[in-house]
């Protein structure tokens, strides 16, 4: 946790601690207890309609993101109201808030919303979900974070998917080593972006070559919207880097591979999940691409209806968002959707749709299936969730509907499966 | 060696850039004494605008560059004329202030319009290289350079040789004066703002047209041309180029080195040489390089 992050933490929560003084603060549990099968009205529910928080980029540099990640928490949503809502009873409506990617507006609107909704579906970024995380706790609320850092997963106020980015860089230095041309002489090197997100794939990348007897010969960070990467090329390739694992956004990562592209950097690149979108499939780039770049991420392709997660999700948009292109980020916010809807079924399950309902029946959650969109999760309480360790090697294809072909799919490697996910001190 | 000419290059290329939107910064400033803070939204909207001529209306690049500056001058003129015509007189502060706003008005301006998405930029020279030696020089930075060498040049002469070069100095230096010899420091502010617009239009275009292609976080180059203009002198046209050609070698250089001769300084330190550099410079020269010195009678 930075500085940064902490001095927000802690304001936040000094902030808490002032209005519950004042005797102002929502609290968590409102008056939900119920019996089984009939939960009472609580803050977020009214006896028939289950309002959910999303409190995401919905304008800034990340709005790309935020809007794609929501428009998946609403397919989702439409797709579950259209059977009648949570446990085919309970409609569910989302109250959208934007924080522009910003930690301090991330507070704000989560604020403003917090005594009207019953839980977050969304909630958009690791600095942002550790500004928010010390309020959730106060408040007894559970917020879905749509990002894959490990931090969340002995966090009990946190109800995360997918595999962190940590056994995306272990998975992803596996398939390189055992099937990509890599040995363990070989010269691995990493760029990533110089903030947490960075930080967590290169975590997973040093515990993988640490276990591998890799040496990661060259680390190269890098501030998000850098304007010109020509240097840090340049050092790659002073370093005989064979392998480079890249951490970045879309915009940056266009940059690095042009100018990689325009040196004929000959090393491999593996990119996490999000330096992808689809428009790189298309453009001057592409050729380069597809000679050199392999993208680590979960789930398949974008189209391959071969496995039902993702046939049930293409049938869905084309009902309720019939324009919608192809997008990674879309199937994120599905995800989140449908691990809150099985929270919420199995909190009316207790007959308790109260805040503190919720946070107990995330503790007797079981194992969500993704149906192949995402590895399955075993929840339940946070000291002994097992995330998935699952990842999918892609390849750049410009005419799959995404950009990319699965390469090899939904495999874990022995060091994946070695990694201890710890309670961070947040 | 040829790493060095490489990173040399690359730290021209981006200085180019720097020295584009820096002289936008030092035209206005130079003009109307205020510093415009909008100069990154008016990059970005130059190069959304380039977008739509190439893109959407499949204009020829080089005439969609000609008709985004164009249009980029015809909305900096348009705002000066609308609204800071009516600040004439009015304390420097306020008038800053006004362009803060433009700032904030232009960015929901050009997502409201062109979305947040990634948008590649069509045009003929991207990652497109040209191979010299060992040395690999990028089209798209040859183009930068050489059109910010084109631009120097004709602002040189522009300001040397034009009645409305000549009466934008006049009105610059001393504008009661100015308007006693019937110069129309209305039609001086209007023209500054539309130059200023059409270089950060430039700017924005060339940058777009790289591999990172267009999103709306492409003003946020202005932040780093702020110190190149500083460095270079406020005032100073010559300053804002030496000024951004500075920074740009200052940055890529570090950068290429960072990790063998700057590792002491913690990692990614070029993200904050630019900022050193102009303290330093300040240090000795507190009004930049070139900047003129403020005599003032107390």
């Amino acid at each position: 946790m930075t500085r940064g992050h902490r001095l927000v933490a802690a304001l936040a929560t000094l902030a808490v601690a002032f209005v519950a003084g004042c005797g102002g603060a929502s609290g968590g549990g409102g008056g939900g207890a119920g019996t089984p099968g009939a939960p009472g009205a609580a803050p977020g529910f009214d006896g028939s309609t289950i309002k959910l928080g999303v409190v995401s980029a919905l304008s800034g540099p990340v709005a790309v993101i935020g809007k794609e990640i929501t428009a998946g928490n609403k397919v989702w949503f439409d797709h579950l109201n259209a059977q009648g809502g949570v446990a085919g009873r309970y409609r569910v409506e989302l109250v959208q808030e934007d924080h522009q990617y910003k930690t301090d507006l991330a507070v704000q609107r989560y604020n403003k919303i917090k005594g009207d909704v019953l839980a977050f579906t969304q909630l958009l970024g690791t600095p942002n979900t550790l500004a928010v995380l010390p309020l959730l706790k106060a408040d007894g609320m559970v917020a879905a974070p749509a990002s894959y850092d490990a931090f969340w997963v002995r966090e009990p106020n946190l109800l995360p998917i997918g595999a962190p980015y940590q056994v995306q860089a272990i998975n992803a230095l596996d398939y390189y080593l055992t099937e990509d041309g890599g040995s363990p002489g070989s010269v691995v090197c990493s760029m990533i972006q110089d903030d947490v997100y960075g930080e967590a794939g290169q975590a997973g990348l040093d515990f993988a070559a640490q276990r591998r007897g890799v040496r990661i010969a060259n680390t190269q960070r890098f501030k998000v919207n850098t304007t010109d990467y020509t240097g840090q090329i340049q050092a790659l390739t002073r370093a005989g880097c064979e392998m480079v694992f890249l951490v970045a956004a879309p915009s940056d990562a266009g940059r690095i591979w042009g100018a990689a592209a325009q040196t004929q950097f000959p090393g491999r690149w593996i990119g996490q999940s999000p330096t992808w979108i689809d428009e790189f499939a298309n453009s001057p780039l592409t050729p380069y691409l597809r000679d050199r770049v392999l993208i680590v991420g979960e789930g398949t392709e974008w189209g391959d209806t071969g496995v039902p997660g993702m046939r049930d999700m293409l049938e869905r948009i084309q009902r309720y968002a019939p324009q919608h292109q192809p997008d990674y980020f879309f199937t994120a916010g599905y995800n989140q959707g449908r691990v809150m809807t099985a929270l919420l079924e199995k909190a009316v399950e207790r007959g308790d749709l109260s805040r503190a309902g919720v946070l107990a029946a995330s503790r007797e959650l079981g194992t969500v299936s993704f149906d192949g969109l995402s590895g399955d999760y075993r929840y339940g309480p946070a000291e002994t969730r097992e995330p998935p360790r699952t990842s999918t090697i892609f390849s750049v294809d410009p005419s799959k509907p995404f950009g990319l072909a699965t390469r090899k799919y939904n495999f874990s490697s022995p060091d994946a499966q070695a990694y201890v996910f710890q309670k961070a001190n947040l | 060696m040829t790493a060095l000419l490489q990173n040399v290059f690359a730290g021209l290329a981006l200085g180019a850039t720097y020295a584009l939107v820096a002289l936008g910064f030092v035209i206005i400033y130079k003009a109307t004494g205020v510093l415009n803070f909008a100069q990154g939204g008016l990059l970005a909207l130059g190069s959304y605008l380039g977008y739509t001529f190439t893109n959407s209306l499949a204009v020829a690049f080089g005439i969609a560059i000609v008709l985004a500056c164009a249009s980029a001058a015809l909305v900096g003129a348009a705002f000066q004329r609308v609204v800071l015509t009516r600040m004439v007189g009015q304390p420097v502060f306020a008038v800053v202030m006004i362009t803060i706003g433009l700032l904030f008005v232009l960015d929901p301006l050009v997502t409201a319009i062109w979305g947040f998405d990634n948008l590649q930029l069509a045009n003929p020279w991207n990652i497109q290289r040209v191979v010299a030696g060992e040395l690999v020089l990028g089209v798209r930075d040859l183009w930068s350079i050489g059109l910010t060498a084109t631009v120097v040049a004709a602002f040189f002469v522009f300001f040397r040789y034009s009645r409305l070069g000549v009466a934008m100095r006049a009105t610059a230096f001393d504008p009661e004066a100015a308007l006693a010899q019937g110069i129309s420091a209305r039609r001086v502010f209007a023209v500054s703002w539309a130059i200023s617009s059409a270089l950060a239009a430039l700017a924005g275009i060339t940058l777009a047209a790289g591999p990172g292609g267009l999103s709306p976080a492409i003003g946020l180059i202005a932040l780093t041309a702020f110190p190149a203009m500083i460095l270079g002198g406020l005032d100073s046209p010559a300053g804002a180029v030496l000024g951004g050609l500075i920074v740009g070698l200052a940055e890529a250089l570090t950068r290429g080195y960072q990790d063998q001769l700057f590792s002491w300084a913690g990692e990614n330190v070029s993200v904050i040489v630019p900022y050193v550099i102009m303290v330093l410079i300040l240090l000795v020269r507190p009004y930049g390089l070139l900047g003129t010195a403020e005599v003032r009678r107390i």
